[in-house]
């Protein structure tokens, strides 16, 4: 058989060229793959999900409901009756929160290691793409239940694309198929995009970040350098990466079923169908900083353009499309604002401690994060020291004081030193080679 | 064969030698043509996406709201029934209502612009502007939140406010629904309404457009 196949595939040669590329080891390099694992268990539980979901807001019976409701809130209770039913919906819910969190770390991982640096720019960028795509897939996906939440949730997403100056209308028009909600094309637009186009985009990057980091080879700890100079120090794709990761694999579902199944994402009946009162809505976590921006910019913070049709600039603008944007783009720039090396090619991890402003910065653009979020909850019961004045001052100067105090205590810690690379005593004698 | 094509080569060479205004047109003409496709294309590729943009129907149930409507219960045990008057409490919280086609009976809950918020104040706390377009003590308002288009859907014992619970935006059902407080931009429009035979009644459009600020 293998020899039969080895014949026309020349798979000795596949073997040696790829399988026996080699990988090194570290346990932040699991982010990543953690990330591809929870799309792969996105992909296969929302394959039995479109498989029993109606993309329709026809108006039908449901026995043990009085009035008629839309045909997709439907199909969902139909799901959540069928065994394992609920449990594949909330277990595809929570990969996607677990999707979107692993990238996040993934990406904080290369940017405290310098592993975006020359030549790895290119996947930097497609990562941050990724990344996007995947919190606009989980956007599409939110409104296909069609409970009264998640319309809410998703009618919030609609205001926000149409305050963009001129296109906007006409964008929220062709991405919710109309008005939303109350156009018949909302949910099978929503749909086809959901389940189709924006995961085959998903994939195709995929592709591409993995076929890059394989031409260009991924970092490694600094060790490596001692150790073997100009070399990678790991282990073959094949048999043992292969072996790790499927192991790690397994272990990921067993853990999204754990959880998935002992908490129920999303529960549609509690929220009930499209009705016309607003229920007090969040939206998930990975959306409250932007939500807790649109909460304190002012309805003051707007001008017109009086050119051409709609030039307005509104507060649903700055804070929901402007400042994430910028966020967005600064992201990506990142590798080209790198002056510390010089034209050399990164090949090994970088410590955070060497390198305290990257560092700080990185924590104090999270604590911007995290004070942006914590404005989502003002008004909330228990929040009401909490005033938009008071939000705008901790957004404001939160970070800026922990970028001193991080970049103060690591300076306090590692001395003048940082510049220098760390002494790496190497134990056993098999590593004498000179420096390459 | 080499030769040939050395030859063939050498003749063409020498054909643009002996004439370079004919190769220049040539390329001009060549660039015309790939511009023109270009073009073709997209705007073509334009033509077809247009049909992205769905096409509005309009069905009895999405019709805009239009003088003359009654007010009747967007939800609830009541729902599709005429609001009565007698049964709004003094001071809210406002109740949900949809406008219904008085001749063909077909209730407009079809578009979420026609959401209306119905509410009976101390007569006395209206402003004269407000009074004008109420029902004694009872205003309406469009429902659809200046923010981002939520239903303002609750209510603000105190100030008697509506609020908004997408983003707590107040507007002020006692003064043409000015905007308290919160990201709104512009005031949810006034609804004028009289009270006839027990029903709350539309006299005119709302205002103002009614829905989200674009
Ligand atoms: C690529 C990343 C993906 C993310 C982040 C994602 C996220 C989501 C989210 C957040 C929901 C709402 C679930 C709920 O509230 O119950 C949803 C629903 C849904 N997704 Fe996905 N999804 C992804 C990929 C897919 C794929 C590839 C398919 C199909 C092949 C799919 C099919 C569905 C279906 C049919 C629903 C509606 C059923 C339901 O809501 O339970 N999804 N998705
Ligand atoms: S949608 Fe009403 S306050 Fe934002």
């Amino acid at each position: 058989m293998y020899q039969w196949l080895d014949e026309r595939l020349d798979l000795g040669r596949l073997n040696a060229k790829l399988f026996r590329k080699v990988f090194p080891v570290h346990h932040t390099f699991f982010l990543g793959e953690i990330t591809l694992f929870s799309f792969i268990v996105l992909v296969l539980t929302g394959v039995f999900l479109t498989l029993n979901y109606e993309p329709s807001t026809q108006l039908v019976k449901v026995e043990g409901l009085t009035d008629p409701v839309q045909a997709a809130y439907a199909s969902i209770l139909y799901i959540d009756s069928l065994p394992f039913g609920a449990v594949i919906r909330s277990v595809h819910h929570w990969s996607a929160h677990i999707m979107i969190a692993a990238a996040f770390l993934h990406l904080l991982r290369i940017l405290l290691s310098g592993a975006y640096k020359k030549p790895r720019e290119l996947n930097w960028i497609i990562g941050i793409l990724m990344l996007v795509v995947t919190i606009v897939v989980a956007f599409l996906g939110y409104a296909l239940p069609y409970d009264n939440y998640a319309i809410t949730a998703t009618r919030i997403g609609h205001g926000i694309a149409e305050s963009v100056p001129w296109v906007g209308v006409a964008v929220a028009q062709i991405m919710f198929g109309g008005d939303f909600p109350g156009s018949s094309h909302n949910i099978p637009r929503l749909y086809s995009l959901h389940v189709l186009w924006m995961p085959l985009v998903l994939m195709g990057l995929i592709g591409l970040h993995l076929l890059i980091m394989i031409k260009q080879k991924h970092t490694q700890p600094k060790y490596a350098e001692k150790v073997a100079p100009g070399k990678i120090l790991g282990v073959p794709a094949l048999p043992q990466q292969g072996l790790m990761s499927g192991v790690l694999f397994l272990v990921f579902v067993a853990v999204v079923f754990l959880i998935g199944g002992g908490f129920l994402a999303h529960p549609v009946e509690a929220y009930g169908p499209l009705s016309a009162n607003t229920p007090n809505v969040k939206p998930d976590w990975y959306f409250l900083w932007i939500y807790g921006l649109l909460k304190i910019i002012p309805s003051s913070f707007e001008f017109t353009i009086p050119l051409f049709n709609g030039g307005k600039f509104g507060p649903e603008f700055w804070g929901g499309v402007v400042i994430p944007s910028i966020l967005l783009v600064g992201a990506i720039l990142i590798p080209f604002f790198s002056f510390t090396e010089g034209n050399v090619k990164q090949r090994y991890l970088e410590l955070p401690s060497r390198h305290p402003r990257r560092t700080s910065l990185t924590i104090a653009g999270l604590m911007f994060l995290i004070m942006c979020t914590m404005a989502g909850y003002i008004g909330d019961p228990g929040m009401e020291w909490l005033t938009i004045s008071r939000a705008w001052l901790l957004i404001i100067v939160v970070p800026i004081v922990t970028y001193f105090v991080s970049f103060w205590i690591m300076r306090a810690i590692w001395g003048e030193t940082w510049q220098k690379e760390p002494e790496i005593e190497l134990i056993v004698g098999g590593g004498q080679a000179p420096r390459a | 064969m080499a030769d040939q094509e050395a030859k063939l080569e050498h003749e063409i060479h020498a054909h643009e030698d002996e004439d370079p205004a004919v190769h220049a047109t040539r390329r001009a003409v060549l660039q015309a043509a790939i511009g023109v496709g270009v073009a073709g294309t997209l705007l073509s590729t334009l033509y077809v996406g247009a049909g992205l943009v769905p096409k509005k129907v309009v069905t009895p149930e999405n019709e805009p709201l239009a003088a003359g409507d009654i007010l009747v219960y967007a939800q609830g045990d009541n729902k599709d029934k005429p609001i009565s008057p007698a049964d709004l409490k003094l001071g809210g919280p406002q109740t949900i209502a949809y406008p219904m086609n008085p001749k063909t009976n077909v209730v407009k809950g079809g578009d979420p612009n026609n959401t209306v918020l119905v509410v009976k104040l101390e007569p006395s706390r209206l402003s004269p502007a407000t009074a004008k377009d109420a029902a004694g003590g009872i205003v309406a308002y469009s429902g659809v939140c200046k923010h981002l288009g939520c239903i303002v859907s609750n209510w603000e014992a105190s100030t008697e406010d509506f609020v908004c619970p997408c983003h707590q935006g107040h507007y002020d059902p006692a003064n043409g629904g000015k905007v308290v407080s919160g990201p709104p931009p512009k005031p949810i429009p006034q609804l004028p309404i009289k009270v006839e035979n027990n029903q709350i009644i539309a006299t005119a459009f709302f205002v103002a457009e009614p829905g989200k600020e674009v």
